[in-house]
């Protein structure tokens, strides 16, 4: 089981320059747990994430699917004229319009609640279930080979950036 | 990149994140109020007649309706579309806004979307219906039928309604839903009941909010925002071609997507500044819907409100300018002059003329004449949707042929049970469900507290 430091903040520019002062350092910051998004973490933390690439590979299959289907209804399966228009005709382009939208939705909402792993019901297990009100805590692994200057030092540089409390958990959350 | 600077003050009161989570949560715990139990009954027992009103469709026909050959459309497509415009309030509110990283929308967005998700429920509820045979619903389908197959026709805007209506809901509600799943995840943790530490646990999709977590999500609601953004556009702009592809006089003309979705959105604003002002007054959030926020959606107003105006001058210009007598007649004769004045002037008045007494301070100070306005707005938008319905169909090009319209008791039914939908959903939404996106307004709580508010510098 791992343990991990976690350093809880009131506010979240104490957390971001702590993160900066953790980092100069060489202290690995594993995680932040946040009630509303920071937006500069996801630099210092290098995290990325590959969603809008995704969504446009939706959004492009979803397109050409379903011009293949008006055009296979239309024009190959059922042949049949309306209002003397040609079989295969520009106004096909509301249709693959909005259901590029909707196939795009869809799918990046399931992509999205795939990879966090997200589900009706799921338990959650939080290090400190006040961050979900009104703390900010950055975690910190405890690895078992750091010695007790490396622990002294992370709480130390912990506390001067501010931290209120300085805890730790054996909650083992999915990242 | 997703950072942007606020121009004012968006929360009162010098909030700490801890208040915030309290006072939008607080009505949720407290007692259920009377107010709510009074709504609920009117807006349960004008369901029921709703009911009876779909029974009696249902049961007997449309012959139940006051249509007839002439007026083939009656309050069933005035209150669709009525419907649909209230409907794009949240996706215009809460995505436009969005794209445009503005920010006041935080504390309003929330309520304009589930607005926006009762209305499009009460909207679909008419075409639906319309059809007669309900049973047969799933034909406007694509499936492997064994007519042929015989296909839908893909290019009847019929079918683009259906396929833009299902798509707008789809997208508005999930945008919705993920943007409440860490509020829930906020009930869940600070709720002492455990009833409800269950319920919304279930809601909360095992949410923790970790650094990755947030930038998923921000991810996703931007991708799913800017998705549904061009709906805004669309589905009214399809929904204005179930007129604009005729041949009748009054429908038959080129402005009628961009009106419809100027329409559409100032109809929309209409009922969220009429429903913020009740949810302000009734939760004494006036912390976070501001004075300041109301007098930006007025503003918003009094823009739309002149082109609607403009929009409905450039129709009377075209029916003159194209010498056609028919639309001629319509815009000049039936419209302006004749039988159907009374439901014109009412448009007019509500839409183009009132709004614009907000170009005065006073009056967009005064929230009680704020409030009244914008029922006028909700009015002249149904008035509106009546006059090209209606008057369009009842005079068209044979004299021999014209026939008057009014609605039954049954139509009425229909409507009433749809309001009451809407109500019964709102009423609901404000017991159960934050009104006030939590974690986006603690996103913006620091940065602006220490900014002076835009309605002070005025």
């Amino acid at each position: 089981m791992k343990t991990n430091i976690l350093g809880v903040y009131d506010d979240e520019n104490d957390v971001m320059h702590a993160i900066d002062k953790l980092q100069e350092g060489g202290i690995k910051v594993k995680d932040v747990f946040s009630p509303f998004p920071l937006h500069h973490i996801w630099d210092k933390l290098n995290l990325t994430t590959r969603l809008p690439f995704a969504t446009f590979i939706y959004g492009a299959v979803g397109g050409i699917a379903t011009f293949a289907l008006l055009y296979w209804t239309s024009v190959i399966n059922y042949p049949l004229k309306f209002g003397g228009k040609p079989l295969n005709t520009l106004s096909f382009i509301i249709i693959m319009f909005v259901l590029t939208i909707l196939i795009g939705t869809v799918f990046t909402a399931l992509t999205f609640f795939i990879r966090q792993k997200l589900y009706p019901g799921k338990e959650a297990t939080l290090p400190d279930v006040r961050t979900v009100d009104d703390k900010f805590v950055i975690v910190i692994e405890k690895d078992e080979d750091m010695d007790s200057a490396e622990l002294t030092k992370i709480k130390s540089v912990l506390i001067e950036t501010g931290a209120v409390e300085i805890n730790e958990s054996d909650v083992d959350y999915e990242a | 990149m997703y950072n942007t600077r606020v121009r004012g003050i968006l929360i009162k009161g010098d909030k700490t994140y801890s208040e915030v989570t309290r006072d939008v949560l607080r009505p949720m715990d407290a007692p259920m109020p009377k107010w709510w139990y009074i709504t609920a009954f009117i807006a349960i027992s004008a369901m029921i007649w709703g009911v009876w009103g779909f029974y009696n469709t249902i049961t007997t026909g449309i012959g139940t309706w006051g249509l007839n050959n002439n007026v083939a459309w009656g309050w069933a497509i005035i209150n669709f579309v009525w419907w649909i415009g209230i409907g794009h309030a949240g996706t215009a509110f809460s995505i436009f806004l969005l794209i445009l990283r503005q920010k006041w929308r935080t504390s309003i967005n929330r309520a304009a979307e589930a607005m926006t998700i009762f209305a499009v429920m009460a909207a679909g509820l008419f075409p639906l219906i319309h059809m007669g045979r309900i049973w047969d619903g799933f034909f406007i389908f694509p499936y492997w039928n064994t007519r042929g197959p015989l296909w839908d026709n893909f290019n009847s805007p019929l079918f683009w309604d259906v396929v833009a209506i299902s798509t707008y809901f789809t997208a508005s509600f999930t945008f919705w839903y993920i943007g409440m799943i860490p509020d829930f995840a906020t009930i869940r943790e600070t709720t002492v009941s455990k009833m409800k530490k269950k319920i919304y646990g279930i809601m909360a999709f095992g949410w923790i909010g970790n650094a990755k977590s947030w930038l998923r999500f921000e991810t996703a609601a931007l991708l799913l925002g800017g998705l549904a953004a061009p709906l805004v556009v669309s589905v009214h702009s399809i929904v204005s071609m179930d007129f604009a592809v005729s041949v009748i006089p009054g429908w038959h003309t080129t402005i009628f997507p961009p009106y419809f979705v100027i329409g559409a959105i100032f109809s929309g604003f209409g009922m969220v500044l009429t429903l913020m002002i009740v949810l302000r007054k009734l939760y004494k959030f006036n912390d976070y819907v501001t004075d300041g926020h109301l007098d930006a959606i007025t503003r918003i107003l009094t823009f739309i409100s002149l082109i609607m105006g403009s929009a409905y001058l450039i129709e009377l210009f075209t029916a003159w300018y194209s010498g056609n007598e028919y639309e001629l007649f319509t815009f000049m004769k039936n419209r302006v002059t004749g039988e159907y004045t009374f439901a014109y002037w009412t448009m007019l008045i509500c839409n183009a003329i009132i709004p614009q007494f907000f170009w005065f301070k006073k009056i967009r100070k005064n929230i009680t004449i704020v409030f009244i306005i914008s029922l006028f707005i909700n009015l002249g938008m149904w008035f509106e949707r009546y006059v090209i319905v209606v008057t369009s169909l009842s005079r068209d090009f044979l004299p021999a042929t014209w026939a008057t319209y009014s609605p039954t008791w049954t139509e009425m039914a229909v409507f009433s049970g749809t309001l009451g939908l809407f109500v019964f959903g709102v009423i609901a939404f404000f017991r159960w469900v934050p009104t006030i996106a939590i974690s986006e307004v603690k996103s913006v709580l620091k940065e602006t507290t220490t900014l002076k508010s835009f309605t002070d510098e005025d």
